[in-house]
């Protein structure tokens, strides 16, 4: 299946972290969960990498593995490899005698109200990774903190420092959080749905802090949303995730404007815009997700397809690669289809 | 935190005053006269008692006598044991109690803090079960079950080893007050066992640890500085009500193992209708209990910032 149009993968600049055919599993009562099947995708300094996908298709099963955050048992990292700058870092806790976590990937999470210690001051929480990995003594850590709350726009930081948490909104929490992940300067941040738990104008601005941080620092930002708004605004990349695998992946300008996968086009869709011209009804994505108990021998959007045919019942769709790296999983691409894709996915493209 | 502080002790002393006010009626309800004994009071005695708490007047006046006295400390003379003050049998008898009860309440609460978090740390694996298993046992057996229990083992390790390892009764050494403390704190640290085990599997599961893990913190830092203090919170809040249950529970044990302390009085002047004792040592518990139930609201104060600022 590799003679499809245009298979040779260009090669860019060596990638910071580059992951390959990583699989997730858990045991769970009701029997194993295949969370991750098979993803890979790489980062580059100073580019956002943003992950789509709706809720359980394993977007963030995916990064904790890598940060090695999935409770072992029950979950199981069954094969793949993540390079960081060309080391696997999967199950190793220290690189080049550095720690990957909080010293190398700094991750921040979704809600900043339960991830943070509830008696633990904002400066304390924030000191300790310098404490942890840089070696500083508590005093230095906690002024370094401070500037680290100046440098997230907190005003009165040093009065800021000595709060808990209780004391702050969800959205300077969320600073801190982005001051504690890059305390060490990381290479690469880990936003897992950094914006998701606060209110609109909130989130535009976490969104043009990292924006503004990554500039400054040059790391690289991979971040996990649900939100196509997010992505416009922050990526430079998309791979966008449905049922444990990558199904399409390209620049932001790919994916959205030379969409070439039923589901982005479906997500699209369901995106509401306030463009007068491209004003349309939202369609919702018919069905749910397949179950990954047992994951479909074929293509896992086919239930929900518009154009399924019966190949995508029968055999996982290979990367087909469009234009230069930008592939999407779909038995469309392939030269024997009946259907043009051009006509399915690229509607908007002359826009 | 001293607007705090002050607050609950005013809140403090309404509550022993309420004590005192329910206890000297409950009392006076009971049916009886702690002067008409088998053992004869001498018409001069009794003339005298009756003058000094007004005996021979009114309930309501003898509670406003019975309450001056109180707040000047003055618990009385006993009615029953001649010569006896209720304020010296108390200072000679509680320091006991009170010494076993916090021996106890140290057990307890260390034990059921470092039992609990084993428990959750291995859960579901071999320590778990067999911690889990025993509290089950501590929690169902009662206290004087396990101290005659507790007395057969030592009278066998004694004789075991020939030498008087750690005496079978009585009071006075560390030796003595061991086995008698550990007996009257394991139904209680069985307890806290099961809230700290529930409460850091709350914890050891929560995003903050979560987000600790992330931040690439050591397992025993973890541990250290973002589990167990979150975890001890609901143990500290059920601290007060434990050293009430253990302080006046010790009644049993004490008796077990002939320890001189202030229960025995507590249970014989009730039996005996002893006003005044029963009168002084219901207020002087209720009073302590009060106020180790302040320290301990002080000491949560402590540990959880949100209680110190509200």
């Amino acid at each position: 299946m590799s003679q499809v149009a245009s298979a040779v993968q260009p090669q860019a600049e060596e990638p910071l972290l580059q992951v390959e055919d990583l699989v997730v599993e858990f045991d769970t009562y009701g029997g194993t969960v295949q969370a991750v099947r098979g993803v890979g995708f790489s980062v580059h300094s100073g580019k956002t990498l943003a992950i789509v996908g709706e809720s359980g298709c394993g977007k963030s099963v995916m990064v904790q593995s890598i940060m090695r955050l999935i409770p072992m048992p029950p979950g199981r990292i069954m094969a793949g490899s993540a390079k960081l700058r060309g080391t696997e870092i999967l199950g190793a806790n220290i690189i080049d005698g550095k720690d990957i976590r909080g010293s190398e990937i700094g991750m921040i999470f979704q809600d900043p109200m339960t991830s943070l210690n509830p008696t633990m001051t904002i400066g304390d929480q924030i000191a300790e990774p310098l404490q942890v990995h840089r070696g500083y003594s508590y005093r230095q850590a906690f002024k370094r903190a401070i500037e680290l709350l100046e440098m997230t726009r907190i005003p009165e930081a040093a009065k800021r420092a000595r709060q808990y948490p209780f004391e702050f909104s969800g959205g300077m929490l969320q600073r801190a959080m982005i001051a504690m992940a890059i305390s060490c300067k990381p290479a690469i941040l880990i936003a897992d749905e950094p914006s998701t738990a606060l209110d609109v104008t909130i989130q535009a601005q976490i969104l043009d802090l990292l924006k503004e941080l990554q500039s400054e620092t040059g790391m690289a930002i991979i971040l996990i949303t649900h939100d196509l708004g997010v992505v416009a605004r922050m990526a430079d990349e998309v791979a966008v995730m449905y049922a444990g695998k990558i199904v399409e992946h390209g620049t932001v300008d790919d994916v959205f404007y030379r969409s070439a996968h039923p589901y982005t086009v479906g997500l699209r869709e369901a995106m509401p815009t306030n463009d007068p011209a491209r004003q349309h009804k939202l369609e919702p994505i018919q069905g749910s997700p397949p179950d990954l108990f047992a994951p479909p021998a074929g293509c896992g959007y086919c239930p929900r397809c518009p154009h399924a045919m019966k190949v995508c019942e029968q055999s996982q769709p290979e990367r087909f690669y469009l234009l230069g790296e930008h592939f999407s999983r779909c038995w469309l691409h392939h030269p024997m289809s009946p259907q043009k894709p051009e006509s399915l996915y690229f509607k908007d493209a002359q826009q | 935190m001293w607007g705090y502080i002050f607050k609950r002790l005013v809140q403090g002393i309404i509550t022993v005053w309420f004590i005192a006010t329910a206890t000297f009626f409950a009392m006076h309800s009971v049916p009886g006269d702690p002067l008409l004994n088998d053992r004869a009071v001498t018409p001069q005695m009794r003339a005298n008692l009756e003058a000094k708490y007004g005996l021979d007047k009114p309930v309501l006046t003898q509670y406003f006598v019975y309450l001056g006295n109180l707040s000047r400390g003055d618990f009385g003379i006993s009615f029953t044991q001649e010569n006896r003050q209720v304020n010296d049998i108390i200072r000679q008898h509680f320091p006991v109690s009170a010494i076993l009860g916090v021996l106890a309440v140290v057990f307890a609460a260390a034990g059921g803090v470092l039992f609990g978090a084993l428990t959750a740390l291995y859960r579901n694996r071999l320590p778990d079960y067999i911690i889990m298993f025993l509290v089950i046992l501590g929690i169902s057996v009662p206290s004087f079950v396990l101290a005659a229990l507790s007395q057969l083992a030592l009278v066998n390790l004694n004789s075991l080893f020939a030498t008087n390892i750690l005496p079978v009764a009585g009071w006075g050494t560390i030796r003595h007050m061991l086995v008698p403390a550990l007996v009257l704190g394991l139904g209680t640290m069985a307890y806290l066992t099961r809230l700290m085990r529930s409460s850091m599997l709350e914890i050891i599961n929560s995003d903050y640890v979560r987000t600790a893990r992330a931040k690439g913190v050591p397992p025993a830092r973890i541990f250290a500085r973002h589990q167990l203090r979150n975890a001890i919170l609901p143990v500290v809040t059920v601290l007060g009500p434990a050293i009430a249950a253990i302080t006046t529970g010790g009644f049993v044990v004490e008796l077990v193992f002939a320890i001189p302390g202030l229960g025995r009085y507590f249970v014989e002047a009730v039996q005996q209708l002893d006003y005044t004792v029963i009168m002084g040592t219901t207020v002087f518990y209720g009073a302590f209990l009060v106020f180790m139930v302040i320290v301990v609201d002080v000491i949560y104060g402590f540990i959880d910032p949100k209680v110190r600022l509200e």
